[in-house]
C-alpha cells in the first residue's frame, strides 16, 4: 500500500476505536427513560436538579435533586433516576425514597464523559412520572484515559 | 469473605420526634468504570459499588442503585425522619464481593 492509503487505512481504524464510539446517544437515553416509565405519559417539571452549567473535570461533579412532596404515607416520592445522554452507560444513579425520609432530596457526585444533557426523572407514589433536563458543558472528560 | 473498606456517615446523636435531619454517608471505593481499555486493547473489568441502603429500625429510608456514572468515593447526602430511637444501618453492595455495614445509634426524644 502507498502512504496515502495506508494513511486513509489508520484515519479509519481510529474512528472505530470501540472506547470512541462507545458512549450513549440521546435516544439511548430516552430508552433508558423509557424502560423505567413504561407506557405511562412523563409530564415535564416538579423535579428541581441542580448541575453545574460548567464543569471542570467530569471525574466528580456534585449534583442535587429534589422534588417538592409533602412526604405522607398516601402522597410521596417513590424515586429519582438520573439519566445521561452522552456517558457510556445511560442510567447514572437511581435513588428511592420512602415516607420516612422526610424529604425527596439526595445529594452525590456523578462522572461525565462529555459536554451533554442530564435528565432527571422522578416516579410519585400515585404513579405520575415528572421530568426536567440541565445542559452542562465539560471541559475534561471522564473515562477517557487509558489505563 | 468479602472485601470492605472504611466508610464514615454523619448524623445527629439526638434529635426530637418528627424532625428531619440529613445524613451524609461516604465510603472509600476506588472504582473501574469497566469501560476502560489498557493500550493493547483489553477491556478492563468493572468494579463498583452497585447498591447502598439505609434501614431506620429495620424500615428501608433510603435507597440507591448506582451505575459506574457515579464518582468514586460514593457520597449520598439524604434526609431522615425522627420516628423513635434506635440504630440506623447503612449497608453498601458491590461487584467482587464487596459489602460494608455500618450502624449508627439515635436518641429521639
Amino acid at each position: 500500500m502507498n502512504q496515502r492509503r495506508q494513511f486513509i487505512v489508520s484515519l479509519t481504524a481510529l474512528s472505530l476505536c470501540p472506547w470512541q464510539s462507545a458512549n450513549a446517544t440521546p435516544s439511548e437515553a430516552m430508552q433508558a427513560m423509557q424502560a423505567i416509565v413504561g407506557k405511562s405519559p412523563v409530564n415535564t417539571g416538579r423535579v428541581y436538579f441542580e448541575l453545574p452549567p460548567l464543569v471542570e473535570s467530569g471525574n466528580l461533579v456534585s449534583i442535587k435533586f429534589s422534588v417538592d412532596s409533602p412526604m405522607t404515607p398516601t402522597s410521596y416520592v417513590r424515586a429519582i433516576h438520573i439519566i445521561s445522554e452522552a456517558n457510556p452507560s445511560p442510567n447514572v444513579v437511581s435513588c428511592y425514597f420512602t415516607p420516612l425520609s422526610g424529604k425527596a432530596e439526595a445529594s452525590t457526585r456523578i462522572r461525565l464523559a462529555d459536554s451533554q444533557r442530564v435528565w432527571a426523572l422522578a416516579q410519585m407514589s400515585d404513579g405520575s412520572f415528572w421530568r426536567t433536563s440541565v445542559d452542562t458543558v465539560v471541559t475534561l472528560s471522564a473515562c477517557t484515559e487509558m489505563v | 469473605m468479602s472485601r470492605s473498606s472504611r466508610a464514615v456517615v454523619t448524623m445527629p446523636k439526638t434529635a426530637k420526634k418528627g424532625e428531619v435531619f440529613s445524613i451524609r454517608a461516604i465510603v472509600q471505593h476506588d472504582m473501574e468504570s469497566g469501560f476502560r481499555h489498557t493500550e493493547q486493547g483489553v477491556r478492563v473489568p468493572r468494579d463498583i459499588i452497585r447498591s447502598f441502603i439505609c434501614t431506620y429500625n429495620g424500615n428501608e429510608v433510603f435507597k440507591a442503585d448506582l451505575h459506574s456514572g457515579v464518582g468514586s468515593n460514593p457520597l449520598f447526602i439524604f434526609y431522615a425522619k425522627a420516628d423513635q430511637s434506635g440504630t440506623f444501618e447503612f449497608k453498601w453492595q458491590g461487584d467482587n464481593n464487596y459489602l460494608t455495614i455500618v450502624n449508627q445509634a439515635i436518641t429521639v426524644s
